[in-house]
């Protein structure tokens, strides 16, 4: 290309960059920003100062920050690793069916239709047992109708996603292997896993990102408690932004949450310009 | 869709025509055109100004407050009559979020901005030395209010470095129901309510013995607050030192965990409990003792969905050997806007929601306590609340206070936190209030409120 022509594409370029990077990049850089300063709304007698690092510092001192983010990337762990198994069996399932595919792929993504408040009320409600074992008030327990909710909104997400990945396989392939008398097992790990790579990597970026910034489904469920046993990184901020006005300290907070799944999304697009986006070869 | 678009705009343009005195069509002129212009900017201007002055009119005060419910019934009955009385000055009403914390958000943003309105605001008891220390609201000595007749708890809550920032417009007190069908009187220290408690349970197959709230949210706090009053303990001292990790503090706080797994007549239910599941579990019959705030008595008290209607009795939360009977304090306050437009006629207002008749008339619509202990003297208020004043009054006057620090939301949030871990057994109820305790002096350093006190 001659370089006059090149020049000429950018210019073209610059007008929709320009807007990309107010939209996307502004907020980010005035959070960054904000996040050097002590600007608390609710104590201007302190004034609005400039403090460098000193929110950073506080935060990576502070034992709640570490506990919320260990249960963040518990909770990502647990969940995301039950919705690809339950999703994965979920698509071979509907992938074997031989009629009425078109309805159940409809009908399983119901619960992914449903606002997430809303499931995380009615999975409480479910909990919420006069007798017996009280959920709620149990750091480990309360994980339970937690996970359950999440699980069973996202795994249709999931399975669709896969099942559209099976659906991609050669049916030959599938023949050949029995021809030469491999066991079903034998068929599944040889051939579908393999060639749905792709998608698993898709579906495991997707749900790891969403994982990491969960907030309703915890805020509707437990609010973070009993104590803060259950309370993951979005909440903490949340606190601190938008109970407490601490603009600055919970600037800092938001850069670091939005450093790490930037970090995710930079690592999963990596991998997938590995193939995923390019059709798995026959 | 077009023709839609189109046709307001054409009646604008016939609307100018008519008033600048060329709607006769065909006849389009450079200086018409220009007339027009000329017109409806003037109109404009117009309009602009007469908004303006609307604005700025010294006589129109906003309250901002509940204005929903029955509270909203009251105020704006009681509005209507300071508006006769006062054909000078008129007043709207700002209505505000019910739930506290929202308001408290929009209190902020609107007097962080440095907004006139409200002029009045109506604001919970324990926002008052957060607004003042702000230099939010308007101190109000300079009114040389006359604060003679008040509980001095009331008082004590709305003052910050000394000075009186407002004035306490109700009263919100905990107590203790207690069943008339199950004892004889109610317990006169927390060794008789556990028996009482075991033997209600026992004898009359009442499944709780002692519900109260113990989710994780400032009604907690205000719980842990009575039994530390019980044990003698206090979450700051008196120079606003941190002592919620004493001795006696811990002492409370591991009776409060006993009463759940020990002891048992608490149900470990209540530590995902508000008022409200508090107040149907003893409203159907299922709890021997509720602590509770007054609202709840005008509901049990009412044989349509309360069955233990007539069958029950108030008292102060009792104490443990070494402390004193206490109840949290609540209730709202009113303050006046620092950048209020018409400072002296907000204060008017406040006074005339302050005067006995109109606290009256706020009991008898809304069932809230006046601030004001000789009002308790009086049958009118019998008759408004339906209880005995007297019993009501001697719960008042061992009203504690929550601290009175602009920085209480954050020390809140930090109690709430420590308690809720110990009584469901994530920490030791010392480790757990060491941590608070703390975190808490911490705050205090960062926020530079070391060594400021009311």
């Amino acid at each position: 290309m001659r370089r006059g022509e090149a020049r000429r594409g950018w210019l073209m370029a610059l007008p929709a960059l320009a807007v990309i990077a107010l939209i996307a990049l502004g907020p980010v850089l005035w959070a960054v920003w904000e996040s050097l300063y002590l600007h608390d709304l609710r104590m201007p007698w302190l004034g609005r100062r400039l403090i460098g690092l000193r929110n950073y510092v506080e935060a990576l001192s502070n034992p709640r920050f570490w506990e919320a983010i260990g249960h963040t990337v518990a909770f990502a762990a647990v969940s995301v690793t039950l919705e690809i198994v339950l999703g994965l069996a979920l698509a071979v399932a509907v992938d074997s069916m031989t009629r009425g595919r078109g309805v159940v792929r409809t009908a399983m993504l119901l619960p992914w239709a449903v606002p997430t408040v809303v499931v995380g009320l009615v999975w409480r409600f479910m909990f919420e047992t006069p007798t017996g074992l009280i959920w709620f008030a149990d750091p480990l327990a309360a994980w339970v109708p937690i996970v359950l909710a999440d699980v069973w909104k996202t795994t249709p997400f999931v399975a669709v996603l896969l099942l559209a990945g099976l659906q991609n396989i050669e049916r030959s392939l599938y023949e050949a292997a029995q021809m030469d008398g491999a066991t079903a097992w034998r068929q599944f790990t040889g051939i579908t896993l393999p060639l749905l790579k792709p998608a698993l990597l898709v579906a495991l970026v997707f749900r790891t990102v969403d994982a990491f910034r969960v907030f309703d489904v915890i805020y509707v469920m437990t609010g973070g408690g009993p104590g803060t046993a259950t309370e993951p990184i979005a909440m903490y901020t949340f606190s601190v932004l938008l109970e407490n006005l601490r603009f600055g300290y919970g600037s800092a907070l938001s850069v670091m949450i939005f450093g790490v799944t930037f970090l995710l999304a930079l690592v999963a697009i990596r991998l997938m310009g590995r193939g995923a986006l390019v059709e798995p070869a026959p | 869709m077009q023709r839609c678009f189109r046709k307001p705009s054409a009646d604008i343009t016939a609307v100018i025509k008519a008033v600048s005195g060329h709607a006769r069509d065909g006849e389009r002129t450079i200086v018409s055109v220009v007339r027009e212009i000329g017109c409806a900017l003037a109109t404009l201007l117009c309009t602009a100004v007469v908004l303006g002055c609307a604005r700025t009119d010294p006589h129109v005060l906003t309250f901002a407050g509940s204005a929903v419910g029955r509270e909203g019934e009251a105020i704006r009955r009681q509005l209507d009559r300071f508006q006769r009385m006062h054909p000078e000055i008129r007043v709207e009403v700002q209505s505000t979020p019910d739930a506290a914390d929202h308001r408290h958000q929009l209190y902020v943003q609107w007097l962080n901005a440095r907004a006139a309105d409200p002029d009045v605001l109506q604001l919970d008891v324990v926002w008052a030395p957060e607004f003042a220390a702000a230099g939010w609201i308007l101190d109000l000595d300079r009114f040389r209010p006359d604060v003679q007749d008040f509980f001095p708890a009331t008082l004590t809550a709305t003052r910050w470095n000394g000075t009186l920032y407002a004035l306490p417009w109700f009263v919100d007190v905990g107590m203790l129901y207690w069943r008339t069908d199950v004892m004889d009187r109610a317990p006169m220290n927390l060794d008789e309510l556990r028996d009482q408690a075991a033997r209600g349970m026992r004898e009359h197959a009442i499944p709780y013995g002692f519900v109260w709230q113990g989710a994780r949210y400032e009604g907690l706090v205000t719980v842990f607050l009575e039994y530390l009053g019980a044990f003698g303990g206090g979450i700051l001292d008196d120079h606003g030192g941190v002592v919620v990790d004493s001795d006696r503090a811990v002492a409370a706080l591991t009776s409060m965990r006993d009463s759940i797994y020990a002891d048992q007549f608490v149900p470990a239910l209540v530590l995902t409990w508000q008022e409200e599941q508090a107040r149907l579990a003893f409203q159907n019959g299922q709890a021997v003792f509720m602590r509770n705030w007054p609202y709840a008595y005008g509901l049990l008290q009412d044989p349509v969905q309360s069955r233990v209607a007539g069958r029950f009795g108030i008292a102060p939360m009792p104490a443990a050997s070494g402390g004193s009977p206490t109840a949290a304090l609540g209730g709202s306050v009113l303050a006046i806007n620092a950048n209020s437009g018409d400072v002296d006629a907000a204060y008017q207002l406040i006074e005339y929601l302050l005067e006995p008749p109109q606290l009256l008339d706020r009991a008898r619509i809304a069932g809230q306590y006046p601030p004001r202990p000789t009002m308790y003297e009086s049958q009118e208020l019998e008759d408004a609340l339906r209880i005995v004043p007297a019993d009501a009054r001697r719960i008042i006057e061992h009203a504690v206070p929550r601290p009175a620090t602009p920085i209480y939301s954050e020390l809140s949030q930090i109690l709430q936190i420590a308690v809720h871990r110990a009584l469901t057994r994530q920490q030791e109820p010392r480790d757990a209030l060491q941590r608070a305790a703390t975190d808490m002096r911490a705050l205090l350093a960062r926020t530079e409120l070391e060594g400021q006190h009311p």
